[in-house]
């Protein structure tokens, strides 16, 4: 048991090295500028700056093996926009509103979705089977942006119900983590429901009804526990999409996050805070992925065989 | 390519067995291969959804092609006098900040999404064929380092990865934009090729073959890999939606192509701005993005199960 | 009264295909202390008749759209969901083919066992655990109160089984219905379970309804047999009497389909099958279903025309067929 934790965080680390390898070669393009759509011209203060923090004067693998100090000890520049602040300071003061949504998309997405996907298992072929189908057929086809804009345009706008953008009071925190979690909420929908359906034509579900048990409680022993499992797998890349969706729904509900923040700064070209925010994400969703790795494997002894 | 070569007299079953085998051993390969796929395409006809998908995505790519041409618009003339227009009879689809007709614009994205599409789902197909048929034929311990690279490489987050690629590269068209988006989506395609071509390679032909005296190439690109072809056009349309949404993800947060040319993505940023006011600017893209990933969906799961009916869901109780 | 009294059942799949005819008019009887094998090739009907007496079938695409079910006076056809609930597991208890998947592999076995205890009766923790252990034991499992705590992918495929059958028995049902419980099972396995079968019949004195493919199987542990083909019985008597006298042509070809090792008729040639096979249930043939594989069939007597009903050939020998062996001698010898 152990041994496969162990495995699994070994693993996980050449995955980082991987990323941060990849955002240093993205960083050694500062010579020019990263996006090269139009050359600007960095601040000198900026530039001394700069080169001093990336050490741009010494052999490359110890500028590498610097920046990776960085990364792990969280040091991760100077903003090349914002004179007096440093990466740092912009993810610390925006970061928490974005885990705040991404955590309340989730929220939608388990407290709507997977009891949508029971019912529609346990009401296959009804109405209510096709309406979940179809709305989750659209769910992964639709753009996010276009979502959240239709939502702001009818709940917000339309009928006044929440207010249309900012992250302050509870009301106005309802819509875009709805709308963040809608397609997570689609995709558990649609797993859980399978999941249910195949479950429920086990042989040992008809032993349950053989035996006399009570529908409810043939649900809730014998085929939600067994149905539920492969719902905690979807976490891992719904993870990754509700992170990288955040910067769609900061833009569109001008939630001060850093998804918002690196939007701006792709525009405004400061890139050490672009790349920083990359980096900071990716960590993010590898370190995700092998935390929900790990509970798959403790819930499913099986998985633990599987992996190479 | 007529041949003598005996090692070819080795006839390659295709993958589904219910078909029917030829006379010869030359005249069997191309007259079962071409009846397997008249199977599928009858039973890809039998699904409605696939079917009217199928048309929708014809019908949206010929008006990408078309409109453009016979439009009485220029798409890029800049009339700020008509600017913010909701739809007319002269402009369908209303005109966007800066005067320009709507309809032909997103026909002109369209062609570049699209262009974007299909370019980076083939990339996908290539890289994945290349590493995953050299994982899956050669086994062994190279097929484990392959394999514990992709791992590593599966770890990185799409997005994210795309977008790291795309400052490496420097410029933004629709060149790189191919480019960034396959490398960070090939994985998944080079697994199935794998897997692919590690079962088919338990067949008896492929020993046959081998034991003929075959070169593994010939093996590889007569045998193996026409047998896989059927997987890869399913795996092509399930990557479509992916790219697709890639590439209007990173155009709505700026990375997108640069102006004059516009993707749909790059539209859906230009409408951004304006969406409180007028919102269409911002819906006609989004809407034509929607409409191909929900038309492409559809056209997989038909794919998937025309060439494949056991996967079907079963209906009864 | 008897325990079970199964009069005219017609059980129907209504399938985008058609009508399928599963069960088409079936009706026998099971007294208490009673053992009756229900034979038949796959498709014959038989696990739906089983099903159908315990309101199994899948109810979507399946119905039973006539005849009646009389457990102890009761037409079970007429009970509620919940009704039947009360029934299942109490008064009438079900093993099935596949003791592999049939448990629940994510479930110990203590849990599966008393949760029909608590469901039926009610018992504490303690009560359900120490008569778990008792019913474990009665199927002869060893080291029963350990072998409690494990999961189901613990137990080898008998082992399965009499975990099946202990679940079965825990509440005392006064009728059992065993689909196919050695079908899965290794042959040298299968004579213990049915052993194990037969003696707790006794013991309980339940009623025994045995489902099965296999004549061997029925000759051992059946009171009475009845044939099933293509969702109708075609024989029904008592299981010395249908090996000693068969009537029916489909019975005579089950049983000379039988390897026979030692005795008077020892063949020395091959096997005989039955050529063709069983026919469409969506569109049964109109006339007597066995028609077109019976070798007498080409007599006339309307058997491609009318469908012969099931008749008393003798006292308690019943037969579908115009062509029954006792009837036969007097006719042209067959192809």
């Amino acid at each position: 048991m152990t041994a496969f934790i162990i495995r699994r965080i070994l693993w996980t680390i050449p995955v980082l090295l991987l990323v941060i390898f990849l955002t240093f070669v993205m960083m050694k393009q500062i010579g020019g500028n990263p996006f090269r759509r139009t050359e600007r011209a960095v601040p000198v203060a900026i530039q001394q700056n700069l080169e001093r923090k990336f050490n741009l004067d010494e052999p490359w693998y110890v500028q590498y093996a610097l920046y990776v100090k960085g990364v792990f000890t969280f040091d991760l520049g100077p903003s090349l926009v914002s004179r007096d602040r440093t990466v740092n300071d912009i993810i610390r003061e925006h970061a928490p509103k974005s885990l705040e949504l991404g955590f309340y998309a989730m929220l939608w997405a388990i407290v709507l979705g997977i009891p949508a996907g029971v019912i529609a298992a346990l009401r296959h072929n009804s109405i209510f089977d096709y309406g979940l189908m179809f709305f989750s057929n659209v769910g992964f086809a639709v753009p996010s942006f276009l979502v959240a804009t239709l939502l702001i345009y009818y709940v917000a706008l339309k009928w006044g119900l929440v207010p249309t953008n900012g992250w302050t009071t509870w009301e106005s925190k309802i819509l875009p983590s709805f709308a963040l979690g809608l397609l997570p909420m689609a995709y558990f929908a649609r797993l859980v429901r399978g999941s249910m359906l195949e479950t429920l034509q086990q042989d040992y579900v008809r032993t349950a009804r053989a035996k006399g048990l009570r529908q409810r409680r043939i649900i809730v022993r014998h085929v939600l526990r067994n149905s539920l499992i492969p719902a905690i797998t979807a976490i891992a890349p719904l993870l990754g999409f509700i992170i990288t969706g955040s910067f769609v729904i900061e833009v569109i509900f001008s939630i001060p996050g850093i998804g918002r923040y690196f939007v701006t700064s792709v525009s405004s070209r400061d890139y050490s805070v672009v790349m920083g925010i990359t980096v900071l994400t990716s960590v993010v969703i590898v370190l995700a992925n092998l935390v929900v790795d790990i509970l798959y494997g403790i819930l499913d002894p099986r998985t633990r065989e599987a992996r190479t | 390519m007529s041949t003598t070569d005996p090692r070819d007299a080795v006839v390659a079953e295709p993958a589904v067995p219910e078909v029917v085998a030829g006379a010869g051993a030359h005249a069997g390969a191309p007259m079962a291969r071409a009846s397997l796929w008249r199977d599928a395409w009858r039973r890809y006809l039998q699904n409605k959804g696939a079917v009217i998908a199928g048309a929708i995505f014809l019908l949206i790519v010929l008006f990408c092609l078309i409109w453009p041409i016979i439009s009485p618009h220029d798409a890029n003339k800049v009339d700020l006098t008509q600017a913010r227009q909701g739809p007319s009879l002269e402009h369908p689809l209303g005109t966007d900040a800066f005067g320009r007709d709507m309809l032909t614009r997103v026909a002109l994205a369209g062609r570049i999404s699209l262009a974007i599409g299909l370019g980076a789902t083939v990339a996908i197909l290539v890289f994945g064929v290349i590493y995953g048929s050299t994982a899956g034929f050669f086994g062994g311990r190279l097929d484990n380092i392959q394999m514990r690279l992709l791992d590593a490489l599966y770890g990185l987050p799409y997005l994210p990865f795309a977008i790291i690629l795309l400052a490496i590269i420097g410029t933004i068209n629709m060149w790189t934009m191919i480019l960034a988006l396959s490398i960070a989506s090939w994985f998944t395609a080079a697994r199935i090729v794998r897997g692919q071509i590690i079962t088919l390679k338990q067949n008896d032909y492929v020993r046959a073959a081998q034991a003929l005296g075959a070169r593994w190439y010939r093996i590889l690109s007569r045998h193996l890999l026409p047998n896989t072809l059927g997987v890869l056009i399913i795996a092509m349309f399930l990557e479509l939606p992916g790219v697709i949404l890639g590439e209007a993800f990173l155009g709505f947060i700026g990375l997108g192509i640069s102006p004059p040319d516009a993707s749909l993505g790059s539209m859906a940023e230009e409408g951004r701005s304006e969406y409180r006011a007028n919102p269409h600017i911002m819906f006609v893209p989004g809407l034509a993005i929607a409409i191909l990933v929900l038309c492409a969906n559809f056209i997989a799961d038909g794919m998937r199960d025309a060439l494949d009916p056991r996967t079907r869901e079963t209906k009864e109780g | 009264m008897a325990l079970l009294e199964v009069k005219g059942l017609k059980t129907h799949f209504f399938t985008r295909e058609g009508v399928v005819r599963a069960v088409d008019g079936v009706t026998f009887s099971v007294d208490a202390g009673q053992a009756i094998g229900i034979v038949g090739e796959s498709g014959s009907g038989k696990s739906v008749t089983a099903l159908s007496i315990m309101g199994l079938i899948p109810r979507p695409p399946a119905r039973i759209v006539d005849g009646s079910v009389e457990f102890q006076g009761r037409d079970l056809t007429t009970l509620s969901d919940r009704q039947l609930e009360d029934v299942r597991g109490r008064e009438i208890a079900m093993i099935f083919q596949d003791p592999m998947t049939s448990l629940n592999p994510t479930l110990k076995i203590k849990t599966q066992i008393t949760e029909v205890l608590d469901r039926h009766f009610g018992y504490s923790k303690d009560e359900a655990g120490r008569r778990a252990v008792e019913l474990l034991e009665e199927v002869r499992i060893p080291n029963a109160s350990e072998r409690l705590e494990d999961y189901p992918h613990r137990f080898s495929g008998g082992m399965r089984q009499r975990v099946m059958i202990a679940i079965a028995l825990a509440c005392n049902p006064k009728l059992l219905i065993a689909d196919e419980p050695t079908t899965a099972l290794d042959v040298t396995v299968q004579a213990e379970i049915l052993d194990l079968l037969e003696e707790l019949r006794r013991d309980h004195e339940m009623g025994l309804i045995l489902i099965t493919h296999d004549m061997g199987v029925v000759a051992e542990v059946a009171d009475e047999v009845a044939v099933m083909y293509a969702g109708q019985i075609v024989e029904h008597a008592p299981t010395l009497e249908l090996f000693d006298h068969p009537e029916h042509p489909y019975t005579e070809a089950l049983l000379g389909a039988l390897p026979q090792l030692e005795g008077e008729d020892v063949r020395e040639g091959r096997l005989l099958s039955i050529p063709g096979r069983p026919p469409d249930l969506i569109a049964p043939p109109p006339g007597c279903r066995f028609a077109p594989r019976c070798p007498y069939a080409h007599l006339g007597d309307g058997c491609a025309d009318n469908e012969p009903e099931l008749r008393r050939i003798r006292q308690n020998h019943l037969v579908r067929s115009r062509h029954p062996a006792s009837e036969r001698q007097r006719e042209a010898a067959p192809v």
